[in-house]
C-alpha cells in the first residue's frame, strides 16, 4: 500500500514540478527542456506501468490521511471535505493512467524535432507536461470538486497549444477556449445539482437514479462536458478547426488521445458509476452517438484540407465509443473502451503523419500533394495501416474494436425497450460510417501519397528516426492490437476493467492473421518465381492521348457525386455556411441579443437616467414581494 | 493447425474455390456466348487465361505511380477473397476447425477485394484508373448499406444469431428463409448487391470497357493481372455461396442433395449472367440513387414483414 503511495506521489507531483521549472527556462534552451520533458514523461510512465501491475483492491486512497497532504490533516479540512483529496485508484484508472503517459512519450519524443525551429510554439515542453498532470489528477480524483478543477485546466492548457499566428488560428483558439470552458460551466451546474439532492461529492459516494427531471438535468449537464471533451455532437465543432490551426503534436496530444481518453473516461464514470440509465436516456445517447459518427464523416468527406479531415474523423469515432457506451452492457463497454484506445492509437499516428507531411511539404492542402509514397516510404506504409484500421480492415485493430461495438448493438437487440428494437438503426449508422470512413481515406491516402508526384515535391525527403519511430511503434501496435484482439487484448487489458465478456459471435483474429500472411507470402513467392526478370517499366496508357502531367482526376473531385446528391446538395450548403455549428448559431443569438441592449446605450443623459429610475424601480418593487 | 492450414489453402478453400469459380465463369461466358448468337469458349478457357497471365506475359509498372503498393494490392485482394472464402465454406460443408468468423466478419471480408482494388488503381497513377477508382468507391457507399440491411434482416429471422452455423441450423429447422414474403425480397435485392460487388453490368461502371479501358485495372498486366483475374474467379463462387448459405438453405452434399446444392450455385449463377446481358450500364449517380433509395426500401420492408413474421 506504501509502495502504491509512493508511486502515485510521483506520477502526481513530478510532471507538476518539471512543467513549472521548464516554464522559467528561456527558449533558446529547447532542446535541453524537450529532453527534460521527455525523461520526466518516461519515468512517469515507469511508474504508471508500476501502478498498473502493483495489484491490490481496487479503491479510494485519501491523500489527506496517507499521501503527502497529511501536513493538512484531517482537522483543518474537517467532515465531508476531507474527501476532497480522495483518489480513486480502480482497474479503469490505472489503464487510463498507463494510456496518458504513453502517448505523452511517444509524442514528446516527436516532438524533439518537429518543435525544432524558430517560430515554433512557446513554453510547448511545459504545457505537454501540465497538461499530463492534470489529465492524471482528472483521472485519479474521486471528489468532483478536485476534478472540475484539473478538467478546466486542460481546457486552458489546450488553449495555449494553438498558436495564435493568424486571424483564422486565433479565432480557432477562442472558439475551443469557449466551447471547453463554456462546457465546464455546465459541468459545475451539474454538480451542483448533485451536490444540492445527495450531499456528496464523490464519484463512489454517489449513486443517482435518473427518475425525474432535476436528476435528468444533472445527468445532461455531465453528458454535456464529457461530449463536448470528447468531442461527440453537437459539441464537436472546435475540433476540426484546432485540428486544422493546431501544431501537428498538439492535434495528436490532445484531441485525438488524451481529450478521447477523459472525455470517454468521464462518460464511462457518469453511465456506470454516478448514474442508473433509464432506457430513454440510452435512446437519447445512442441517436447522439450514431449522428456523430454520420454527421461528422459526411463533412470529412468533402474536405480539402488533410489535417480538418483528421479532425473530422477525431469526431466521427467517438459516436461509436459513444454507442458502445450507450449500450450498457458489457460487451458494448469492452467495445466502446478498446475503441477509444484503438483510436487514440490510430489517430494519434495520423495526427503525426500529417505533421510529418507538412513539414516537409509545407502544405496542408490536398491538391498540392501526390505521388510521396516513394520519397517517404515509412511514413505512408504506417498512414496505410492506420487508415486501414480505422475504416475498420480486418485484421487490424479498428475492427477488432468495431466487431466487439456491433455485437454488442446486435446483444442489445434481444431487449424489450423502444431503443433495443431499433437496434437495426443503431447498426446500419455505425456500418456505413464505417464505409464512408474508407471513402475518405481513400481520398487521403492517395492524395497524399499515391497518384503522380507534384513537379514541386521532387526533393521531398522521410523525415527523421524520431519523427517516424513514434509512427511506426503506433503502426506496430495498431497491427498487434487487431491480430492478437480477442485471444490476449482482451481478455488481458480490458477485462479486468470491465468484468468478464462473452461474444456473441466468433473471430480468431490471430490465426486469420496467420492465413492471410500465409497468403501474402505465397504471393509474393509468386511474383519472385514468375515474373521476375519480366518487369518492365512504362508510361501510363490513357486512351492514346499523351500522358499529360497537368491532366489528371484529382482524389479531392472523387466525392462531387455525393455532394451533389439530393437532398445532401443543400445540407453541405447549410453546414459550410456553419447553420449547424452550436458555436457560430449561439454567437450570432448572443450578438443578437446584446445589440438589442446596447440599443439602451445610446448616450443620451436623459436616457441613462431613465434606464437608472426604471431599474431602481424594479428592483424596489423586487425587494417589496 | 495442420489440418486448418489444408482446409484453407486445398478444400474447401484457395484451391477448390479458384477451380470451381474459374468453371463457373466459363458457364458466364458461354451463356453469354449464347445470348449473343456465338459459340462461346471451351471449358478451360479461363485456365489458360489465367496461367497465361501468369507464366507468359509480361508484367508492366507505370511509371508515374508507386510500383510495390501497385503490385502489392492483388495479392491483398486475394487474400481476402480466400479469408471470405475459408469462412464462409467450413460453416456450409459442416466442416470442424479450429478458426471461424461470424457474419460481421465475413461481412468485412468481403470489402477486402474491392478495397485493395481501389487502392492498387489509385497507385497506378493513370487518370482513367482513379475514375474507375472513385467509382468503385461510391459504387461501395451505395451497396454497402443495402447489404448490411441484408444481413441484419438475416440475423433478426435466425433469431437473433451471428454465427454462421447457427443461421443454417435455423434454415435446416424452419425451411430455407427464401421461402417467405420478406425472404423474397431479400433474394432480390442481395443479387443486385452482388452485381455490384462482382462489378458487372448494370453496376461495372468501375470498369467500363467501353468507357475509361477497364478503369481500375488498366495499368494491370501480366502476374499482377492474373492475381486480379483469380480474385474475380473467386469472388464468383463466394457470393453466390454466401447466398446460398444465408437464404437458400445452405449446402448439403449427401447423395442426390448435392445435386440439389450445384444446381442452386448454377441457377444463381445463370440469373446474374442473364442480368448483366440484358441491362446497360448505369451512370455512378444512377446506380447511387438506385441503392440509396430503392433497394434500401426494399430491404426495410423486408424487416418490417420479419417484424410481422411473414
Amino acid at each position: 500500500m506504501n509502495l502504491i503511495i509512493t508511486y502515485l506521489e510521483i506520477i502526481i507531483l513530478l510532471p507538476v514540478i518539471a512543467g513549472v521549472i521548464l516554464f522559467f527556462l528561456p527558449e533558446k534552451y529547447r532542446k535541453i527542456k524537450s529532453l527534460a520533458a521527455l525523461a520526466v514523461s518516461l519515468m512517469v510512465l515507469y511508474y504508471t506501468v508500476k501502478l498498473y501491475f502493483s495489484g491490490g483492491a481496487p479503491g479510494q486512497i485519501n491523500l489527506i490521511e496517507t499521501g503527502f497532504l497529511n501536513w493538512l490533516g484531517t482537522s483543518y479540512l474537517s467532515g465531508s471535505s476531507g474527501n476532497f483529496f480522495m483518489l480513486n485508484l480502480d482497474n479503469l484508472a490505472r489503464f487510463i493512467l498507463l494510456l496518458v503517459a504513453f502517448f505523452s512519450v511517444l509524442i514528446l519524443l516527436y516532438s524533439y524535432v518537429y518543435m525544432d525551429r524558430k517560430n515554433a510554439l512557446r513554453n510547448y515542453y511545459s504545457l505537454i507536461l501540465l497538461t499530463l498532470w492534470a489529465s492524471v489528477c482528472t483521472v485519479l480524483s474521486d471528489s468532483l470538486f478536485m476534478f472540475i478543477f484539473f478538467w478546466g485546466f486542460l481546457g486552458l492548457t489546450l488553449y495555449k497549444l494553438i498558436k495564435g499566428h493568424d486571424e483564422e488560428s486565433s479565432a480557432a483558439a477562442k472558439k475551443t477556449f469557449i466551447m471547453i470552458g463554456a462546457s465546464d460551466g455546465i459541468m459545475i451546474l451539474g454538480i451542483g445539482i448533485l451536490w444540492k439532492i445527495t450531499g456528496h461529492f464523490n464519484i463512489s459516494e454517489l449513486t443517482v437514479r435518473t427518475s425525474d427531471a432535476i436528476r435528468f438535468c444533472a445527468f445532461l449537464a455531465l453528458l454535456i462536458g464529457s461530449f463536448t471533451k470528447a468531442g461527440a455532437f453537437p459539441f464537436h465543432t472546435w475540433v476540426p478547426d484546432f485540428a486544422k490551426n493546431a501544431p501537428a503534436p498538439s492535434s495528436a496530444y490532445l484531441p485525438a488521445s488524451l481529450d478521447k481518453l477523459l472525455g470517454i473516461y468521464f462518460l464511462t464514470r457518469i453511465c456506470n458509476d454516478i448514474f442508473i440509465l433509464s432506457g430513454w436516456i440510452r435512446l437519447v445517447i445512442l441517436i447522439l452517438g450514431g449522428l456523430t459518427i454520420i454527421i461528422a464523416v459526411m463533412m470529412a468527406l468533402i474536405q480539402h484540407n488533410y489535417k480538418k479531415l483528421l479532425g473530422y474523423h477525431a469526431v466521427s469515432q467517438v459516436g461509436y465509443m459513444v454507442t458502445g457506451i450507450g449500450l450498457g452492457s458489457v460487451l458494448g463497454l469492452v467495445g466502446g473502451l478498446f475503441h477509444m484506445v484503438n483510436h487514440a492509437l490510430y489517430k494519434s499516428g495520423l495526427f503525426l503523419a500529417s505533421g510529418c507531411i507538412e513539414s516537409k511539404t509545407g502544405t496542408d492542402k490536398l491538391e498540392k500533394l501526390g505521388g510521396l509514397s516513394r520519397q517517404m516510404p515509412i511514413t505512408f506504409i504506417c498512414s496505410l495501416i492506420f487508415a486501414l484500421s480505422i475504416s475498420g480492415v480486418p485484421p487490424l485493430n479498428g475492427f477488432a474494436s468495431k466487431w466487439i461495438i456491433y455485437q454488442g448493438i446486435i446483444d442489445f437487440g434481444k431487449g424489450t425497450g423502444m431503443a433495443n428494437h431499433l437496434w437495426i438503426v443503431w447498426l446500419s449508422m455505425a456500418v456505413i460510417g464505417s464505409a464512408l470512413t474508407l471513402a475518405s481515406f481513400i481520398k487521403f491516402i492517395s492524395g497524399i501519397f499515391l497518384g503522380r508526384s507534384r513537379t514541386g515535391l521532387k526533393k521531398v525527403k522521410e523525415v527523421s528516426w524520431m519523427m517516424w519511430t513514434p509512427m511506426l511503434i503506433l503502426a506496430l501496435i495498431c497491427t498487434g492490437f487487431g491480430i492478437f484482439a480477442s485471444k490476449w487484448i482482451i481478455p488481458a487489458l480490458f477485462e479486468p476493467v470491465t468484468g468478464s465478456v462473452t461474444f456473441i459471435g466468433v473471430w480468431d483474429s490471430s490465426f486469420i492473421s496467420l492465413l492471410i500472411a500465409v497468403s501474402i507470402i505465397l504471393g509474393i513467392s509468386f511474383y519472385l518465381i514468375f515474373s521476375m526478370g519480366r518487369f518492365r517499366t512504362d508510361e501510363s496508357f490513357i486512351g492514346g492521348e499523351t500522358n499529360r502531367r497537368d491532366v489528371g482526376f484529382e482524389p479531392t473531385s472523387f466525392y462531387e457525386t455525393i455532394r451533389n446528391f439530393g437532398i445532401l446538395k443543400p445540407l453541405y450548403g447549410w453546414a459550410e455556411r456553419k447553420y449547424f455549428d452550436i458555436y457560430d448559431v449561439s454567437k450570432i443569438i448572443t450578438l443578437k441579443i446584446s445589440h438589442l441592449f446596447s440599443a439602451a446605450h445610446n448616450g443620451i443623459l436623459s436616457n441613462l437616467a431613465f434606464w437608472v429610475l426604471a431599474g431602481l424601480i424594479f428592483m424596489f418593487i423586487f425587494l417589496l414581494i | 493447425m495442420y489440418k486448418d492450414l489444408l482446409y484453407y489453402l486445398i478444400f474447401p478453400g484457395f484451391i477448390f474455390i479458384s477451380v470451381a469459380g474459374a468453371f463457373l465463369s466459363w458457364f458466364d461466358r458461354k451463356i453469354t456466348a449464347w445470348v449473343q448468337f456465338r459459340k462461346g469458349p471451351p471449358v478451360l478457357q479461363p485456365f489458360y487465361d489465367f496461367f497465361k497471365l501468369l507464366l507468359v506475359k509480361e508484367t508492366i509498372l507505370p511509371a508515374g505511380g508507386s510500383r510495390l503498393t501497385f503490385l502489392m494490392a492483388p495479392v491483398f485482394a486475394l487474400a481476402g477473397a480466400s479469408v471470405s472464402g475459408i469462412l464462409i465454406m467450413l460453416p456450409a460443408l459442416g466442416l470442424k476447425s479450429g478458426f471461424s468468423g461470424d457474419i460481421i466478419v465475413i461481412f468485412y471480408m468481403l470489402a477486402i477485394p474491392s478495397v485493395t482494388y481501389m487502392i492498387g488503381a489509385l497507385a497506378a497513377g493513370n487518370p482513367m484508373a482513379s475514375v474507375g477508382a472513385s467509382r468503385e468507391m461510391k459504387l461501395i457507399i451505395s451497396y454497402e448499406l443495402t447489404f448490411l440491411l441484408i444481413v441484419a434482416a438475416i440475423i433478426l429471422k435466425a433469431d437473433m444469431s451471428i454465427k454462421v452455423q447457427d443461421i443454417i441450423l435455423a434454415q435446416v429447422e424452419k425451411g430455407p428463409f427464401i421461402g417467405s414474403l420478406s425472404g423474397i425480397l431479400l433474394f432480390v435485392a442481395f443479387v443486385f448487391c452482388m452485381q455490384a460487388k462482382l462489378g458487372l453490368v448494370p453496376f461495372d461502371m468501375a470498369e467500363a470497357e467501353t468507357e475509361i479501358t477497364h478503369g481500375s485495372f488498366i495499368e494491370y498486366s501480366g502476374t499482377a493481372y492474373a492475381f486480379i483475374r483469380l480474385t474475380k474467379y473467386m469472388m464468383l463462387f463466394i457470393l453466390p455461396a454466401f447466398l446460398c448459405i444465408i437464404l437458400l438453405g445452405g449446402f448439403r452434399t449427401d447423395g442426390i442433395h448435392l445435386l440439389w446444392t450445384v444446381m442452386k450455385m448454377i441457377g444463381v449463377v445463370l440469373l446474374i449472367t442473364l442480368i448483366r446481358n440484358t441491362n446497360p450500364r448505369v451512370r455512378i449517380d444512377q446506380a447511387m440513387r438506385f441503392f440509396f433509395i430503392w433497394m434500401n426500401l426494399l430491404v426495410i420492408a423486408a424487416i418490417v414483414l420479419i417484424y410481422f413474421g411473414l
